[in-house]
């Protein structure tokens, strides 16, 4: 039983650790305006995260990896089929200990409905729907075992070399299933904007570089387990994320720095720290 | 995990190498060069170079023509006719929205 007792602490540590998977989404630029009909994207994301700030003074610490796959299509100039599949890595660690695993994520399916799209001389402007349908298929570390629902609306406004981008989705978790434990995770609001501007490289406008902000706002709500709220569960949060974003024809390279300029966590979770997030895309 | 990092090292090296190569793709749209028509269309809502490949791939797939180049900086769509053939600009307007552009007017 001694020999037990750590990984139950850390055990313990990790479930006030894990609950909320929100952070940044990332650079949400061509987000409310859908591809050409017949255009393939390929996106890789490497996005890193840690929560190193206990407030319990148990020195309790996650590093987190994520390598998210996406793929998406224009199978009518109105309609983008989209598919994520991420694959993660965690590490945790308290008074010397460490555990660590990785595995798959819920594969996501979304699909992108083009509501408005206004093109003239000097602005572009594009609205679009997105209803995004998480499938329980991750490995058992990191599956949400349940079928969630994130409806969303996403908006692109371009002015020149200006852009900026704006989304708003929420999260019905568990929409179909229930978890194992019982356990029925919050629901969650996620608010994103972001800013751009670009500059011609070389003076081709084939290549660009911009200077990129985004501004993204969480809400999870507390976990419940039969009615009654999980204390160490839930948070608001709000990350300001700087970064670059480099187009070369069909290649695309971005990076940010996600840092948490606010954030509110219930009961004794550990704070999050500032993350990174590289990102690449291929369009075909 | 050491693994998945060197699959995607892999991933980037190879769609750095796809990037690059088809970067400098240049479509020769010079009407001096040859006896090839060029014509010259406004498109509006592109954006970024990436724009570029989506439109280009469309418009090409139009019958009678032979190459295509966009240029989102100019907001204009340069297109080279096949010798011979009657290109009708409603279709490459209609390959242009199904980009999901406007086209605007011919230019030349």
């Amino acid at each position: 039983m001694k020999r037990c007792a750590p990984l139950l602490v850390l055990s313990l540590a990790a479930l006030m650790l894990m609950p909320q998977a929100a952070g940044a989404a990332g650079i949400s630029v061509d987000a409310g305006v859908t591809p050409a009909r017949d255009r393939w994207i390929y996106r890789t994301l490497v996005r890193s995260m840690t929560r190193d700030d206990d407030p319990t003074g148990m020195g309790r610490k996650m590093d987190m990896l994520m390598w998210n796959n996406v793929l998406a299509y224009g199978m009518r100039p109105n309609l983008t089929l989209i598919l994520k599949q991420p694959v993660r890595r965690r590490e945790i660690s308290m008074a010397g200990s460490k555990i660590s695993d990785s595995g798959a994520g819920d594969l996501a399916l979304l699909a992108k409905y083009r509501l408005v799209r206004r093109n003239n001389r000097e602005t572009t402007f594009g609205l679009a729907g997105t209803l995004e349908l998480t499938v329980p298929t991750g490995s058992e570390e990191f599956t949400s075992d349940t079928w969630d629902l994130r409806p969303g609306i996403y908006g692109s406004f371009r002015r020149g070399r200006w852009a900026t981008d704006f989304s708003a989705a929420y999260r019905l978790s568990g929409a179909a299933g229930d978890r194992d434990d019982g356990r029925e995770v919050g629901d969650e609001l996620a608010l994103d904007w972001a800013g751009a501007r670009q500059f011609l490289v070389g003076g081709s406008a084939n290549t660009t570089l911009a200077p990129v902000l985004e501004l993204s706002y969480r809400n999870a709500a507390r976990d419940e387990l039969m009615g009654q709220p999980f204390v160490n569960s839930g948070e608001e949060l709000l990350y300001l994320s700087p970064g670059l974003k480099y187009t070369r024809s069909s290649l695309i390279l971005e990076a940010l720095v996600l840092v948490p300029v606010w954030q509110d966590q219930n009961g004794a979770q550990v704070e999050r720290g500032t993350g990174f997030l590289l990102g690449l895309r291929k369009l075909f | 995990m050491k693994r998945a990092i060197s699959v995607l090292t892999l991933v980037v090296a190879i769609l750095l190498a796809a990037g690059c190569a088809t970067a400098d793709r240049s479509v020769s749209t010079d009407p001096g060069s040859t006896d090839l028509e060029v014509r010259i269309y406004e498109v509006f809502g592109m954006d970024c170079p990436g724009c570029h490949g989506g439109l280009e791939k469309l418009v090409l797939r139009v019958q009678g023509v032979e190459a295509a180049q966009a240029n989102w900086e100019q907001k204009r769509l340069t297109v080279t006719v096949s010798s011979g053939v009657e290109l009708d600009d409603e279709a490459v307007f209609e390959a242009v929205r199904q980009a999901n552009f406007t086209p605007g007017e011919r230019l030349q």
